[in-house]
C-alpha cells in the first residue's frame, strides 16, 4: 500500500507521536504509584486549580484564590480553564496526570457530575491529591479512594431558603414574588428552588405569582422579567433569581419598566455587581460561597496532605465530603464583602476544615 | 412578495390571535410594546445573517462577534473599568470590530477555502477569546449616559433600541433590494454558476457580505450592552442559532436565494411572540422549551410546503 496523500502522512506521523508519548507517560506513572505517599518536600509539590473559564466573576475569583494560597506557600498555581466542555477539562486533566504526579495536587471544579468520575479514577491512578468542588454522582464517594481527599459543595436549599426568608422580611411579610429559577435540569436550579418552596411555607403571606426559567443567565433574565412584569404589573413586589446574573438582568427590567427601587430582589453567588447593588441598596441579599476560598482550600487539603503535615487517615469521614458554610449577605455586612480577599488563616493545616457545615450524605 | 410568501405572516397572524385570545394580559398595549423591545436585537442580528444565508452559506460567528463588540464598547465609553468616555465614537469601533471579525469570516472563505460553517464557528471561538481577554475578571459596567437611555427612553411609545432595530431594517432591505452587493448575493445562492460564467468576480461579494453582516452583529453586541448596562463576554449567547431560526422561519432559504430581511423580520416577530405568548397564557417553564420547538417545526412547515422543492437543504 502506498499513501501518496500528504494528510494521510501527517496523520500517521501525528498518531506515531502521540503512541510515543502515551508511552513515556504511562512509564512515568507506574513508576509514581510505587512512591512513599505524603513525603513530598514543599518545594517539590505542584498546585493546578481547574475551573471552566475566566469570563466570569465568580471562577476568575477562584482562581485568583488559589494564586494567593499557592503564593503564602512559595508555589505558584497553573491555572487551566475548559471552557465549559467536558470533552476538554479530561483531556487537561489526562495531559496534567501524564507529567510528573508524584507530588501534584489538583482543585477541580468538574463540568457535570457524570464528569467527575473519570477524573477520580485518572487521579487515583497517577497517584496524585485530588479535591473536587460542586459536581459528583451521589454514589461516588472520597472515603472509598486514597487520593481523593474531599469533595466539597454547598447545601442549594439552605441558600434558596436563606434569600427567600431575606425577601419575605424585605417586603414587610406579604406580597407577591416571581421566581426565576436557572437550568432546570441541573442539581444546583433544583435545590435552590426547594429552598425558596421551603421559605414560601414559613412565610404564609409571601404568595409566589409565577415561576419562570432564566437559564441563569442574565439577558434572558431581562426578558423573562420584562414580560413578568406586564403580566403581573404592580402585585410584583419582589423577584427571588437563583443567581445574581439573573438577579442582575431583573434590575435592569425593573430599571427599563420605571420601577426600580420598588422591587426587592435577592441572588446567589455574591457576584461584585450584586455586592455592589446591596451596597447601594437596589438589591437586598445574596448568598456567598466565598469563591477566593474554594480556589485556595482545595489546594490547601491537597498541600497538606502531600506534605505530611496531614494524615488521609487522620480526616474525619465526615470531612471527605461536605457541604461548606456560606453566608447571607444582606446591606448590613456588605463591606466586609466587597473586596474578595482570603484569610491566611483558614489555609492553615489545623483549619481546613473549619468551614464544614454538615456532612454529604 | 408573492403569494407564496404569505405563510410565515399568515403563521404571524394565526398565533398572535389565538395568544390574544387566551390572555388579556397579551393583548395589553404594555405587552405589545414589550414584544417589540425584545425583538430589537435579534431582528438586528438576524438582518446580518439574512444576507449569508440568501448567498447559501451559514454564519455561526454571531455570538463570539457579539461579546467582542459588547466588551469592546463597554470599555471605550464611560464605564468603572477605565476613563474612557469615547460615546458615539466607542459604538463605531464596536461596529468596526464586528465588521472585522466577518471580513476575517469572509477571507477565510474566500481564500484558504474553508467551508463558511467552520470558518464562521473558528471567528466565533476567536471573538469570545479576545472578549475574554478584555474582560480579565472584573466585569466593565457602563455609565455612559447616552448608551443606557438606548433601552430605557421611550419615543412614541417605543425604546429606542426598538427604533435603531426599525432603521437596521430599512437600511437592510434598501441594500437588498437596490444595490449591487444585495442584488448579487441573492444570485450567488440561486445560481453561483451562472454568475462566474457571466464574468462577475463573486469573490468580493462574498467577503463583503460576511462584513456586512459582522457589522450588524456589532450592532447587536452594542444594543445588549445598553440592555445589561454592563458587557458581557455572553453578550450574544444562542443569537446565532435564534437568528438562524428566525430567519429560517421568515421564509429565507438555508440554500439561499430565496428570502430576505422583511422575511426574516416577520421571522424574529414570529419567534419573540412564541416566547412571550407562552409566558403570558401560563405554560410551565418545564413545558415551554418542548412547545415552542413544536410550534417553530410546524411554522416552517407550514411556511415552506409551497416551496417544497427548493427546501432541499435536508434532502
Amino acid at each position: 500500500m502506498k499513501f501518496t496523500s500528504r494528510p494521510a502522512a501527517a496523520l500517521i506521523c501525528l498518531s506515531l507521536a502521540a503512541v510515543t508519548v502515551t508511552g513515556c507517560s504511562e512509564e512515568a506513572s507506574s513508576g509514581n504509584t510505587a512512591a512513599d505517599a505524603g513525603k513530598c518536600e514543599p518545594s517539590e509539590v505542584k498546585l493546578v486549580g481547574q475551573v471552566r473559564n475566566e469570563s466570569n466573576p465568580y471562577e476568575a475569583a477562584w482562581l485568583a484564590g488559589g494564586d494567593t494560597f499557592a503564593k503564602s506557600v512559595g508555589l505558584s498555581q497553573e491555572r487551566l480553564t475548559y471552557g465549559g466542555d467536558s470533552t476538554k477539562q479530561q483531556e487537561q486533566i489526562s495531559q496534567v496526570l501524564a507529567g510528573n504526579t508524584k507530588c501534584l495536587v489538583l482543585n477541580v471544579l468538574p463540568n457535570g457530575d457524570s464528569d467527575t468520575t473519570p477524573i477520580v479514577k485518572g487521579a487515583d491512578k497517577a497517584g496524585a491529591y485530588l479535591v473536587t468542588q460542586w459536581n459528583k454522582p451521589a454514589d461516588l464517594k472520597p472515603a472509598d479512594y486514597d487520593k481523593w481527599l474531599s469533595h466539597i459543595t454547598y447545601n442549594g436549599v439552605e441558600s434558596g431558603q436563606q434569600i427567600g426568608d431575606a425577601l419575605a422580611t424585605a417586603i414587610g411579610g406579604s406580597g407577591g414574588i416571581i421566581a426565576l429559577q436557572g437550568v432546570l435540569d441541573t442539581a444546583a436550579a433544583k435545590d435552590r428552588y426547594a429552598g425558596l418552596e421551603a421559605s414560601l411555607k414559613k412565610n404564609t403571606g409571601m404568595k409566589l405569582l409565577d415561576q419562570q426559567a432564566a437559564n441563569f443567565s442574565r439577558a434572558e433574565a431581562l426578558a423573562v422579567t420584562k414580560t413578568l412584569l406586564t403580566k403581573h404589573g404592580d402585585k410584583i413586589k419582589g423577584i427571588w433569581a437563583a443567581n445574581d446574573d439573573m438577579a442582575l438582568g431583573a434590575l435592569e427590567a425593573l430599571q427599563q419598566a420605571g420601577r426600580a427601587g420598588k422591587v426587592a430582589v435577592v441572588g446567589i453567588d455574591a457576584v461584585p455587581d450584586a455586592l455592589t447593588a446591596i451596597k447601594n441598596g437596589s438589591m437586598t441579599a445574596t448568598v456567598s460561597s466565598d469563591g477566593p476560598w474554594q480556589g485556595g482550600i482545595g489546594l490547601a487539603i491537597g498541600y497538606c496532605v502531600a506534605t505530611g503535615e496531614l494524615k488521609v487517615a487522620d480526616i474525619a469521614a465526615e470531612n471527605r465530603a461536605f457541604f461548606a458554610e456560606q453566608f447571607l449577605i444582606s446591606k448590613d455586612n456588605v463591606g466586609d464583602f466587597l473586596q474578595p480577599k482570603t484569610d491566611p488563616a483558614d489555609f492553615k493545616c489545623a483549619n481546613v476544615f473549619n468551614r464544614v457545615a454538615g456532612s454529604l450524605s | 412578495m408573492s403569494w407564496r410568501d404569505a405563510g410565515p405572516p399568515a403563521a404571524l397572524v394565526v398565533i398572535f390571535v389565538v395568544f390574544a385570545a387566551l390572555s388579556s394580559q397579551f393583548r395589553s398595549i404594555d405587552n405589545v410594546q414589550n414584544i417589540m423591545d425584545a425583538a430589537a436585537v435579534l431582528a438586528v442580528v438576524t438582518c446580518g445573517i439574512t444576507f449569508v444565508l440568501m448567498m447559501g452559506s451559514i454564519d455561526l460567528s454571531a455570538a463570539g462577534v457579539m461579546g467582542a463588540s459588547a466588551l469592546t464598547v463597554s470599555l471605550l465609553v464611560a464605564n468603572n473599568r477605565n476613563d474612557n468616555d469615547l460615546g458615539i465614537l466607542a459604538i463605531g469601533v464596536a461596529v468596526l470590530v464586528g465588521a472585522g471579525f466577518g471580513c476575517v469570516s469572509g477571507l477565510a472563505l474566500v481564500f484558504l477555502k474553508v467551508p463558511s460553517f467552520m470558518a464562521t464557528l473558528g471567528v466565533s471561538a476567536v471573538g469570545l477569546g479576545v472578549a475574554t481577554l478584555m474582560f480579565a475578571g472584573v466585569q466593565p459596567n457602563i455609565s455612559d449616559a447616552m448608551l443606557k437611555s438606548w433601552a430605557i427612553e421611550r419615543f412614541l411609545g417605543f425604546s429606542h433600541l426598538t427604533w435603531i432595530a426599525a432603521a437596521c431594517l430599512v437600511v437592510g432591505w434598501l441594500i437588498q433590494r437596490y444595490t449591487r452587493l444585495g442584488r448579487y448575493a441573492f444570485a450567488i445562492g440561486g445560481a453561483e454558476e451562472v454568475l462566474t460564467l457571466s464574468g462577475v468576480r463573486v469573490q468580493p461579494y462574498k467577503i463583503a457580505v460576511f462584513t456586512l453582516a459582522g457589522a450588524f452583529y456589532g450592532l447587536g453586541g452594542v444594543m445588549v450592552t445598553s440592555q445589561l448596562g454592563a458587557g458581557l463576554v455572553q453578550a450574544g449567547d444562542g443569537y446565532d442559532f435564534s437568528a438562524i431560526t428566525a430567519a429560517v422561519v421568515g421564509g429565507t432559504l438555508l440554500t439561499g436565494g430565496r428570502g430576505g430581511v422583511l422575511h426574516s423580520a416577520v421571522g424574529v416577530l414570529l419567534v419573540v411572540v412564541l416566547t412571550n405568548g407562552l409566558v403570558q397564557v401560563g405554560v410551565s417553564p418545564y413545558w415551554q422549551g418542548g412547545v415552542q420547538g413544536l410550534i417553530v417545526v410546524a411554522a416552517v412547515a407550514a411556511a415552506v410546503i409551497p416551496q417544497r422543492r427548493r427546501n432541499q437543504v435536508v434532502k
